[in-house]
């Protein structure tokens, strides 16, 4: 909070902000300054000791850990793949989706003592993921369409997030494990959460009212 | 070929105010430990790898740096101090007679992502209290760590205190397994609420949960105390807190006091008690310590222990920057008058004024000029006299 009264919030831009803004409004708090952003990055809110800051789902994790902004929102796929240290206080239950092992249809993944190669845009989730199998792998990080790189040949399967697996069809792949299920969390920086302990947890205790009235 | 300007990533070099920023930290602290009859010990900056793994330190390999000794050993450099300070207490100080007040004031080193914009090298200020056996020696090095915080010019700070028995208590009464207790301590050290408490749906109904439920949020001020009673009945860490409170209450450190009674960190050398220090413009502890009971043993000799560090560097940057004094006269001496040149600079407030290398007046009245110095002190066998520029 560096001195000032005001929490700030980093929030993750595109889906995830959609539904923040929808919490936040079903919560009582003017969002009007964050639905028209323009190009402002940074918004304070009307009636709530709240900053909101639009970042990229990384960077909100950045920001919460050297502690610049006291609380953020972002998904569980870049908390896994990123790691840090925050409390992750709360999984607000939106952009639910999960972090899947697909390969093309009909390949036995698992059957054959030859070490498969995995591509993925999430490395360090698919290493752990395969590490706590025991099970050697050679991992590539793809930065774009995933789906690609078994088709081309680069790859024996992909781990990505999942959602509908329309994707996943489309290109004759499909998912035979979850990684990890997905969801967007709360995070809040360690020393923020001691030092205006009073402020946050009325922020946290607004969430999870209407989370639990919403019944997610 | 062209030469390497630049400073490996996580490393940096500091000039003027940062350095006297970090200077007055470590003198404050260091001024303090004197005081309460700490001793100063200084150990290698590399030390063997083997001795952090058998302190059973929680620094992870990937984050030591490593470097290779002349005869092939690994070695690391110095990621922690508190392991070195016990190997030394239980060694060179081995026939010292206990307690024994250490304090070091050195750099840690530690390997970090890249990217990512943390120092690899952290300037350490600590106090180590070396066969420190019983509440009383909790209660002075938690006073002292209040106190060196203080004494670095904190205004809102506190030291929050925590303490894994009540979880432990908690945590057999339920009757988990050990991978599960596992589970848990790492949802309720990571506050995560809402995985914490799917964890504890299974056993729905015992009291223990309901108490494992709620201990990521016991924390704030004394009142967590009589909110964990509530929930757990009496425990003996609960009662071994609440007595550490009254004592420092009443000697007035109660407002810097805090209780996070899900501070419950991982298997590490910490035994007991553990606290935190959290300063107003710092995103993460700046001070954290101890009791950490068997790692003087590990060494060879059993004595129980506490103790704490302060991170120098973030304590600094949350405090008001230095004022550097400004130069303000440069003194021209003739041959003969060096003498009279130097006691004419000594005589000054330090950095106000110093001694000219030019032969001739007037290039050290260019000199003064270059240096925004309005004025020159002129030394020769008739005496001093100013001359403004």
């Amino acid at each position: 909070m560096n001195g000032t009264e005001r929490m700030r919030i980093a929030i993750t831009k595109g889906r995830l902000l959609d539904q923040s803004i929808a919490l936040f409004k079903r919560m009582g708090l003017d969002c009007g300054p964050v639905e028209d952003p323009g190009r402002r990055l940074i918004h304070a809110l009307p009636n709530y000791p709240l900053d909101a800051v639009l970042a990229k789902a990384p960077d909100v994790i950045t920001y919460v850990e050297h502690g610049v902004c006291d609380l953020g929102i972002v998904g569980k796929d870049t908390i896994l793949e990123k790691g840090g240290a925050f409390y992750e206080v709360l999984d607000l239950g939106f952009g639910r989706c999960r972090f899947a092992l697909a390969v093309k249809e009909g390949v036995d993944f698992f059957g054959t003592y030859r070490t498969r190669r995995v591509a993925s845009k999430y490395p360090d989730v698919t290493h752990e993921f395969f590490a706590r199998k025991g099970m050697d792998v050679e991992v590539v990080k793809i930065e774009g369409s995933v789906e690609l790189a078994p088709i081309l040949g680069l790859a024996d399967a992909i781990v990505d997030i999942v959602e509908t697996g329309a994707t996943l069809r489309a290109n004759g792949l499909i998912p035979i494990e979850t990684v990890a299920e997905v969801s967007a969390r709360l995070i809040v920086n360690t020393a923020s959460m001691k030092l205006y302990k009073n402020q946050i947890t009325d922020f946290l205790s607004r969430c999870e009212t209407e989370l639990g009235r919403s019944g997610v | 070929m062209k030469a390497i300007i630049n400073t490996p990533e996580g490393t940096r070099d500091r000039l003027f105010a940062e350095c006297a920023e970090r200077r007055q930290v470590q003198e404050r602290l260091i001024r303090l430990f004197r005081r309460r009859g700490y001793q100063e010990v200084s150990t290698p900056d590399t030390e063997f790898y083997d001795v952090f793994v058998q302190s059973g330190s929680a620094i992870p390999q990937e984050r030591m740096l490593k470097v290779a000794d002349p005869s092939g050993r690994i070695c690391v450099m110095r990621p922690d101090c508190t392991t070195p300070v016990a190997r030394v207490a239980a060694t060179k100080l081995r026939s010292v007679p206990l307690p024994q007040r250490l304090y070091y004031d050195q750099t840690v080193y530690r390997a970090s992502p890249a990217h990512n914009g943390t120092s690899r090298e952290i300037p350490q200020c600590g106090a180590e209290f070396i066969g420190a056996r019983g509440m009383k020696a909790d209660m002075e090095i938690i006073a002292t760590a209040v106190d060196a915080l203080r004494s670095c010019g904190a205004v809102r700070f506190h030291v929050e205190i925590g303490h894994a028995g009540f979880f432990r208590a908690l945590a057999a009464r339920l009757g988990a397994g050990e991978e599960q207790i596992e589970e848990m301590r790492a949802l309720i050290e990571g506050k995560n609420f809402a995985a914490l408490n799917a964890a504890l749906a299974p056993y729905d109904g015992d009291p223990a949960a309901v108490g494992l439920r709620q201990l990521s949020r016991l924390f704030g001020g004394v009142e967590v105390l009589d909110e964990a009673e509530a929930l757990a009945g009496r425990t003996e860490a609960i009662d071994g807190l609440r007595t550490l409170w009254e004592e420092l209450n009443a000697a007035g450190y109660g407002p810097y006091l805090r209780f996070d009674l899900g501070m419950v960190h991982q298997m590490e050398y910490y035994t007991g008690l553990v606290f935190r220090g959290y300063m107003e413009g710092a995103g993460e502890a700046v001070l954290s310590g101890g009791r950490y009971d068997r790692l003087v043993g590990v060494f060879g000799r059993d004595a129980q222990a506490t103790g704490f560090m302060v991170d120098v560097d973030a304590v600094a940057r949350t405090l008001p920057p230095a004022t550097l004094p400004r130069l303000r006269c440069v003194v021209h001496f003739e041959p003969g008058c060096l003498g009279q040149a130097i006691e004419a600079v000594d005589s000054r407030p330090a950095g106000t004024c110093e001694l000219s290398p030019c032969r001739t007046l007037e290039s050290t009245l260019n000199l003064a000029r270059d240096k925004g110095v309005h004025t020159v002190l002129i030394c020769d066998r008739d005496g001093e006299r100013e001359v403004e520029v």
